[in-house]
């Protein structure tokens, strides 16, 4: 969250660009938003937050996208009643009020893909279309997510980019090392509020029953944290969902964020679904 | 010098594991459990246990237990159950428990609850640490979510202060708990509760809280110069609740071990020291601070500051042990030598003696110990090296004591029973016929 002392026009590192700030009932929020069309609300995950990816970028070329960083995320504060899942869901529902976007469409990845899925659970009726790239949530005993919290650099690199992480440094290094630490320990708290225990919502599975708007269940074909199963239960317990498998490109595996590994091929997939 | 406190605190580590350059984490959380041996374990276990035990006759001021979860680190997930058998196997050493890991538990006033029992099964001789408990064990734990950790523990202490200090049943309305009709039962000896030791690290607000409350602030295992900071930050605290910590209220964990030489020592000492830091302290960051466990600026500091953790501990040489005064090893001149300094040079009133290191053998535990308390503790005394509850009356210990005591005090109201056909009597005079007399509403209400 910015310290009175951080200079964000100081900040220069790879794909960092400077958001917007909006006080969402108490909260200010930062947000990226760029491109016309259709508006597009994307949820992003578990980090990767202070940047606009090239996803964003080519998605923008479509649509009119909206990045906001979530509570206790990249630029955005956490404020002390946060507390779990439906705080997400009545900030959101506040923002897209007070951005005055209507009927936007909804994408979420990982944790960002549990939140859509709430969004929509909430409020079934307001979005065109969902659209959930790995996302996290779901009660699988067969097939449980991988342990974010116990991750070293090094398990945490091999596990998110199955393998190829080391081409993707520039997306996880945001200046002063020790800082960056901390910053993405400072997320990790919110994660832990989030998903400490137990690391999904087993209503979901009754709940999204509700959703029944366009939507397309994005499995990332070599993900390491979100096993494949939980994507193709998200499609089968959504009344109108649909899954696809994104399956690596230029000899890569896909990997959890392949968000960073294949923008045009995502942005095209995303497109699609929202045309469903 | 003032007197100075000697307590006994041993590790009751489980040694028989690979070597941690073969394990993927830390021992803490996930090493698999086919490594414990029960015969094995339970030989360990007998050896801490009788160390801690021998803490009595050897004239130690307390024998203490913590609680160790999901691994070899301690056989002793339950500080309560050891501190239970401590008080059943000794009859006047301070027993301290340090102690409950209160986030473990569903509400508070079950910590009270065990806490009032064990003060009563010791006959109030208890001493009760509150830790918030190692990150480690939040993974362990699993339910206790790191990220509130803090602040539900600081509410479960609340809740807990209140009811060791108000009369019951209240009824608790707060953020993390809700207990409609607290109300303490058994309640403790020692009045209003225990001594109260609060573990810490180096985090401010946790040292702060320490001095809010008078309780004794335990260092934990760091390095001297951080330790030097937190203890003056401890009593920059007490001074502005109008008070200055006496030495008494300042505690200090050390690996100790005395032989006939020094020479000697280090030979007994340093494999299991250096064993003990490569294998059982170590634990890779993300393992000890699980999100929220640590504040962000407490984690700042350790990473940067020369604090906690600012250095891998598993790669510490036995020297460097020794110069950062985690440890002292040596004769018994020596470690008189040592303790001296390291006494008046940070104002510690208790010295926490940690003997076992992990791996040390029964008898090598029991020589050292012997050494220590028959030619080191004593120089730390008042003349005839009594230890402190040698020099205290134990309240109510036998049915002398106790007789005295009901003579002068009476319960509230009698023990009352309605005998079809002769109405509310005395169960205490009831089995006597002529003494089976009605009570009055007086002697119901106990008034007479």
């Amino acid at each position: 969250m910015p310290k009175p002392t951080d200079n964000l026009a100081e900040r220069d590192w790879a794909h960092w660009t400077e958001p917007a700030f909006v006080d969402i009932e108490g909260v200010n929020t930062a947000y990226r938003r760029k491109g016309s069309g259709e508006p597009l609300l994307f949820l992003h995950g578990a980090g990767m937050t202070r940047t606009w990816l090239p996803l964003f970028e080519e998605l923008s070329k479509s649509f009119d996208v909206i990045v906001p960083e979530h509570p206790g995320y990249g630029d955005t504060e956490l404020p002390s009643w946060v507390e779990n899942m439906d705080d997400f869901v009545l900030h959101y529902d506040a923002l897209l009020r007070e951005l005055d976007i209507e009927n936007p469409h909804l994408v979420g990845h990982s944790l960002g893909g549990w939140m859509a899925a709430n969004q929509a659970i909430f409020y079934p009726t307001r979005f065109r279309s969902l659209t959930l790239l790995a996302p996290m949530g779901l009660m699988v005993p067969e097939a449980p997510l991988a342990d974010p919290f116990r991750l070293s650099p090094q398990t945490g690199l091999e596990m998110l980019f199955s393998g190829v992480g080391e081409h993707y440094l520039e997306y996880l290094q945001q200046g002063d090392p020790v800082e960056n630490q901390l910053h993405s320990y400072e997320e990790s708290i919110t994660l832990a509020l989030l998903a400490w225990n137990p690391r999904y919502d087993y209503r979901l599975n009754h709940r999204l029953g509700r959703v029944h708007i366009p939507a397309t269940v994005v499995a990332f074909a070599d993900d390491r944290f979100v096993p494949r199963r939980h994507a193709e239960l998200y499609a089968e317990y959504l009344p109108q969902g649909h899954l696809e498998i994104l399956e690596g490109v230029r000899g890569e595996p896909a990997s959890h964020v392949a968000i960073v590994q294949q923008p045009v091929e995502l942005a095209a997939l995303i497109a699609k679904a929202t045309h469903r | 010098m003032t007197s100075t406190e000697f307590h006994l605190f041993n590790y009751g580590s489980y040694p028989y594991i690979p070597h941690a350059s073969d394990l993927p984490n830390s021992a803490y959380i996930d090493l698999p459990n086919k490594y414990f041996d029960p015969i094995h374990g339970k030989h360990s276990l007998a050896t801490y246990l009788d160390t801690l035990v021998f803490g009595e006759e050897l004239g130690f001021d307390g024998i203490h237990s913590t609680t160790q979860i999901g691994g070899p680190v301690g056989i002793t997930p339950s500080a309560n159950i050891v501190a239970s058998y401590l008080a059943a196997k000794t009859s006047r050493i301070k027993i301290g428990t340090l102690g409950p890991i209160m986030n473990a538990a569903t509400s508070p006033m079950r910590v009270a609850e065990d806490i009032a029992l064990l003060d009563q099964l010791s006959g109030g001789r208890l001493i009760v640490g509150l830790p918030m408990g190692h990150g480690q064990n939040y993974h362990a734990i699993g339910t206790a979510n790191p990220a509130t950790a803090r602040e539900r523990y600081w509410e479960g202490h609340d809740l807990m202060r209140k009811a060791f200090t108000h009369p019951g049943p209240f009824e608790w309305v707060g953020k993390h708990y809700h207990v409609p009709y607290a109300n303490l039962w058994p309640k403790p000896i020692q009045e209003p509760f225990p001594e109260i030791w609060i573990p810490a690290a180096g985090s401010r607000i946790t040292l702060e809280k320490a001095a809010e409350f008078g309780y004794v602030y335990q260092g934990l295992f760091v390095p001297r110069k951080a330790l030097a900071r937190n203890i003056a930050t401890f009593r920059e605290s007490t001074e502005k609740w109008g008070y200055t910590a006496k030495d008494s209220q300042i505690a200090l964990v050390l690996f100790i071990h005395v032989a006939e030489t020094d020479e000697q020592a280090r030979r007994e000492a340093e494999p299991h020291l250096l064993s003990l830091f490569q294998n059982i302290n170590r634990s890779p960051q993300h393992d000890a601070f699980p999100p929220g466990h640590f504040s962000v600026d407490s984690l700042r500091a350790a990473l940067t500051g020369g604090g906690y953790r600012d250095r891998d501990i598993s790669k510490l040489s036995y020297e460097e042990i020794e110069e950062t005064g985690w440890s002292i090893v040596g004769s018994p001149e020596t470690v008189r030598e040592k303790l001296e300094e390291t006494i008046s040079t940070l104002g510690v009133g208790k010295i926490i003696h940690v003997a076992d290191m992990g791996s040390m053998p029964n008898w090598m535990i029991r020589k050292s110990l012997t050494l220590m308390a028959e030619q080191v503790i004593p120089h730390f005394r008042d003349p005839g090296g009594l230890p402190m509850w040698a020099k205290t009356e134990l309240p109510a210990a036998t049915h002398t004591a106790f007789g005295a005591y009901a003579a002068e005090h009476r319960p509230l109201v009698p023990a009352q029973v309605d005998m079809p056909g002769v109405g509310i009597v005395d169960t205490q005079r009831a089995h006597i016929e002529e003494l089976r007399i009605p009570l009055t509403r007086e002697q119901k209400d106990g008034e007479v």
